[in-house]
């Protein structure tokens, strides 16, 4: 219990002690993995060493990097690397089982992205750098964004399919996955200079007057318009639902508001019913969402099947590769959750949000530990709400909790800029809770 | 500690909306089993179905009938070996479900019951082992219902060959009939044929008897000491009967006959005279005593006629126009097993033999053959007395009457032939059996549909008589006799 209390409170551990847990950790991680992929190696008939390969790779990343992390960043967070590892490791397994083809690309994301984490978390002046060239940066971010609608691509070359990527040679990346951290970058150091003049308008009853001057409204206006760019231009409305709801909790944070939630909140149902006649894709969502079941072979063929496959888990689950989740179309990205839920059971889809709560349990107490320091503790907030969001958007979709947003579920989806970004803001996030008072 | 307020409240919104996707996981993961994993398109069901092996099918001597193979993917082929079979053995698809002994048999040959102990039980279930079907070992013979095929050509119509007494069916044919191993793309062909290839004529066959009744006719005349010995004037007169006039199946050397001679020569106007002079009552009784209209089952077969009109109790349905009932042209249909258990009945000295098909199972893994334990205790018909003169009259048809072209060389075939009308078309009738012993030997039933010659059912009744001779001769009884 002991433990469960520690998540929660900030408590700044020993320096030997972030290592034995870090280390404690990683090495259960390892024999599950271990485990599991010999478990997937023994069902599939024809055994093949290339398997183990991603094995190996990952107990490399997560040897190297713990050892790195240890010499340039002692007092980090002992959580957030190893459980991070845990699931990409996770990840893999999946992606093997779900579409080997894949794996190999998963693998080398995967190497490519703790190196990533570790330069962003090892580099010292990141931090201050992303404050610094803000403006530099979020142009860049939007150049990408309207990149993208101009040259996007699709890497599975479908002539309908979103075309959310840009492509160099064989290499495709997802712009939206580096402008998601470079606008909450951007956000948390605009917020941090204009909230005492905010809260402090607030207090003196100027709370109306104030959410509409330009200092509040302008970002405002700014982050609606780019998440309405997404939606219409690239028909990316998990992005968008995504990026909007992470600016509307960090301007409350922020500010203090009540008022920015509520006025979110009523934003985010307008904008669904206009999105509602407008869009068909959005139509679409909501209708399979509220009842999926007379069209289950036909549009809600997914969401149905995704049903089905939480329903074969069971308690205990089928068994890595015993189950059948690859009746879900895409499985191995928008539906890893509900194939994670056939073969592990309702006990592997526990322990995923449960590490998911602890990743926000632990990237919010960071932001608690910066104390006065504004920026960095709204930089906290963000980045940890970039993954809350996400995570509970694509989990709570395939459950039919919310309509069906296309995000990746992080960590354990495939997918390779995805990987790559959530492993940065673990980077920034391991940075910032190494900072000294 | 600025933003703090704001930031445990964030906390807690998040870790609610996480419980809330936690609990709702545990919804799909705890009533799913019983709702959603039913659903009629669920692929884990069909799945299933591919993986489970079932059993193989082999006839009384043990040949390979259906035997089930694995692919290089994994899934598994259904391989009917003799096309001739397919009208006894049924078909087993994925996509179409089964018939015939497939469907008779399916919770066995898919392996439901088999008993297993836990450790297997468990292992089967934590592993997804396939689930092994059991062997079945089938009363029919390969060769007889092979030569049954091979005589009937290219009529439609079917037969049907009953082991005397045990009551083992060792042939079933009914053709058109179609190929199991290709089902699933001509299933829409098929199921538009108009022969009605799914259709098992042999047991759902509602056919108009016509001058087949008339062994179940002069048995009750038996029965009711009609007097046998009296000539009948003018005995080959044709008989109106609605639209159809009857006449002699051949021509008699002499126009007065007995009512036996009548039946030799397949005459119906002595016969149209006794059910006259006997009345109603009398007729009714006497067809009382072959169950007509409760035709037999075959355990697990489906064998409702088709036709739903002519399963109501039929017998003379009152007695209004009770003679052209009881001529066979009116309202009562018979099934050709039917038949062949009645003619069974009569050669076993009064005792119809209750049909059956399953001699023997095999669990998976095993080499032992099970005796199925059903007992079929035969039913009482007639009097060993009247079923002994049956046997001679049926005899004399034989040698000297309608169904001559049974006649086998050195063989002791008894049995009748004859025409039914069916609107403007006939169909030709055999009923009979072939002697190996004493009341051992084999009961058959020929119907050719929209055929006028009754001696080719003889005839092909004659053939597949000889085959099953030959077969009972060189073989030992099958473990199961009859009771």
């Amino acid at each position: 219990m002991t433990f469960i209390a520690d998540i929660f409170t900030v408590k700044r551990e020993s320096k030997p002690r972030t290592r034995r847990i870090e280390s404690r950790l990683l090495i259960i991680s390892a024999l599950f993995l271990f485990v599991n992929f010999l478990a997937l190696t023994l069902i599939r008939s024809d055994i093949q060493i290339t398997e183990w390969v991603h094995l190996i790779v990952w107990i490399l990343s997560a040897v190297i990097g713990s050892a790195l992390l240890d010499r340039y960043l002692p007092g980090r967070d002992p959580l957030l690397f190893p459980i991070t590892m845990f699931l990409s490791g996770w990840g893999l397994i999946l992606i093997d089982r779900l579409a080997p083809a894949f794996a190999e690309r998963q693998t080398v994301w995967l190497a490519v992205s703790v190196a990533a984490m570790l330069v962003v978390a090892i580099y010292p002046h990141i931090l201050r750098w992303l404050r610094q060239f803000r403006y530099v940066l979020l142009l860049f971010g939007i150049l990408l964004l309207l990149g993208t609608i101009i040259l996007g691509t699709n890497p599975s070359g479908f002539a309908n399919a979103p075309q959310l990527w840009l492509g160099f040679g064989s290499i495709f990346f997802q712009p939206s996955e580096a402008l998601k951290i470079i606008l909450v970058a951007f956000l948390a150091s605009y917020l941090a200079e204009q909230y005492p003049a905010i809260r402090t308008g607030m207090l003196e009853g100027q709370g109306w007057h104030l959410s509409i001057s330009p200092r509040v409204f302008g970002p405002i206006v700014l982050m609606w318009g780019i998440c309405v760019l997404i939606l219409v231009w690239q028909r990316d409305l998990g992005t968008a639902i995504l990026f909007f709801t992470v600016f509307m909790l960090l301007l409350y944070v922020a500010s203090g508001s009540n008022m920015v939630l509520i006025s979110g909140a009523l934003l985010i149902i307008a904008a669904g019913l206009v999105a509602y006649k407008a869009f068909p894709v959005v139509r679409l969502r909501m209708d399979i969402w509220i009842n999926p079941w007379p069209e289950a072979d036909g549009r809600a063929f997914q969401i149905v099947q995704s049903l089905l496959a939480f329903a074969a888990g069971g308690p205990f689950g089928q068994g890595v590769a015993q189950g059948s989740p690859t009746y879900i179309p895409v499985v191995h990205s928008d539906f890893v959750f509900s194939a994670l839920a056939e073969e592990w059971g309702l006990l592997g889809i526990i322990t995923v949000i449960a590490c998911i709560g602890i990743l926000v349990a632990r990237g919010l107490q960071i932001a608690i530990q910066q104390e006065r320091r504004s920026y960095l503790s709204l930089l906290a907030v963000g980045l940890t709400l970039l993954i809350a969001a996400q995570s509970f958007l694509i989990m709570a979709g395939v459950l039919k909790l919310v309509p069906l947003t296309g995000v990746t579920l992080p960590y354990l989806s495939y997918g390779g800029s995805s990987l790559l970004a959530s492993f940065v803001i673990i980077g920034l996030l391991l940075r910032l809770s190494a900072l000294e008072n | 500690m600025q933003f703090n307020r704001e930031i445990n409240r964030l906390m807690t919104g998040i870790l609610f909306l996480l419980g809330i996707v936690a609990l709702a996981a545990t919804y799909w993961a705890v009533i799913g089993p019983d709702t959603l994993l039913q659903r009629q398109d669920n692929p884990r069901l069909v799945l299933a179905e591919e993986q489970i092996v079932r059993g193989t099918i082999v006839d009384r001597n043990g040949t390979e009938l259906v035997t089930s193979t694995t692919n290089a993917d994994g899934t598994l082929t259904r391989q009917y070996l003799y096309p001739e079979m397919s009208s006894a053995l049924g078909y087993a698809s994925i996509r179409y479900g089964v018939g015939g002994a497939e469907a008779a048999f399916n919770n066995i040959l898919r392996g439901d019951n088999t008993q297993k102990d836990l450790l297997t039980q468990l292992s089967g279930d934590l592993l997804h082992r396939t689930q092994l079907g059991a062997d079945i070992r089938l009363t029919f013979d390969l060769s007889i219902q092979q030569e049954a095929v091979k005589a009937m050509g290219n009529h439609a119509g079917s037969i049907v060959v009953i082991d005397v007494p045990s009551g083992q069916v060792l042939a079933m044919v009914s053709l058109p009939t179609y190929d199991p191993n290709t089902l699933d793309t001509n299933w829409e062909t098929l199921t538009k044929a108009p022969g009605k290839p799914f259709f098992n004529r042999v047991l759902q066959g509602a056919y108009q008897p016509g001058i087949a009744l008339q062994t179940p006719l002069m048995a009750a005349a038996l029965l009711a000491n009609y007097p046998l010995d009296t000539p009948i004037d003018q005995a080959t007169q044709s008989v109106k009967v609605g639209d159809v006039t009857i006449q002699c199946v051949v021509k008699p050397p002499t126009d007065t006959l007995t009512l036996p001679q009548a039946y030799a020569y397949g005459c119906p106007y002595p016969f149209a005279k006794m059910v006259q002079e006997l009345g109603f009552e009398t007729i009714q009784s006497g067809f009382n005593t072959f169950n007509l209209d409760h035709p037999p089952t075959l355990t697990g077969y489906i064998t409702t006629p088709a036709d739903q009109a002519t399963s109501e109790p039929k017998l003379l349905f009152g007695t209004d126009n009770f003679t052209d009932n009881a001529l066979g042209q009116g309202k009562i249909t018979v099934t050709p097993l039917e038949m062949a258990v009645i003619t069974a009945a009569i050669f076993n000295d009064g005792n119809a033999p209750v049909p059956y098909s399953l001699l023997q199972t095999r669990q998976p893994n095993n080499d032992i053959w099970v005796d199925d334990k059903t007992i079929y205790s035969p039913v009482p018909m007639l009097t060993a007395n009247s079923a002994r003169q049956m046997q001679t009259i049926m005899q004399e048809a034989v040698q000297n009457g309608d169904a001559q072209n049974a006649a086998q060389p050195n063989l002791m075939i008894a049995g009748h032939a004859g025409l039914a009308y069916v609107g403007t078309t006939a169909q030709s009738w055999f009923i009979g059996f072939v002697s190996t012993g004493s009341n051992q030997g084999a009961a058959i039933a020929v119907v050719l549909e929209d055929t006028n010659d009754a001696g080719l059912a003889a005839k092909i009744a004659g053939q597949v008589l000889s085959t099953a001779h030959n077969y009972q001769m060189t073989t030992t009884p099958q473990p199961k006799g009859g009771a």
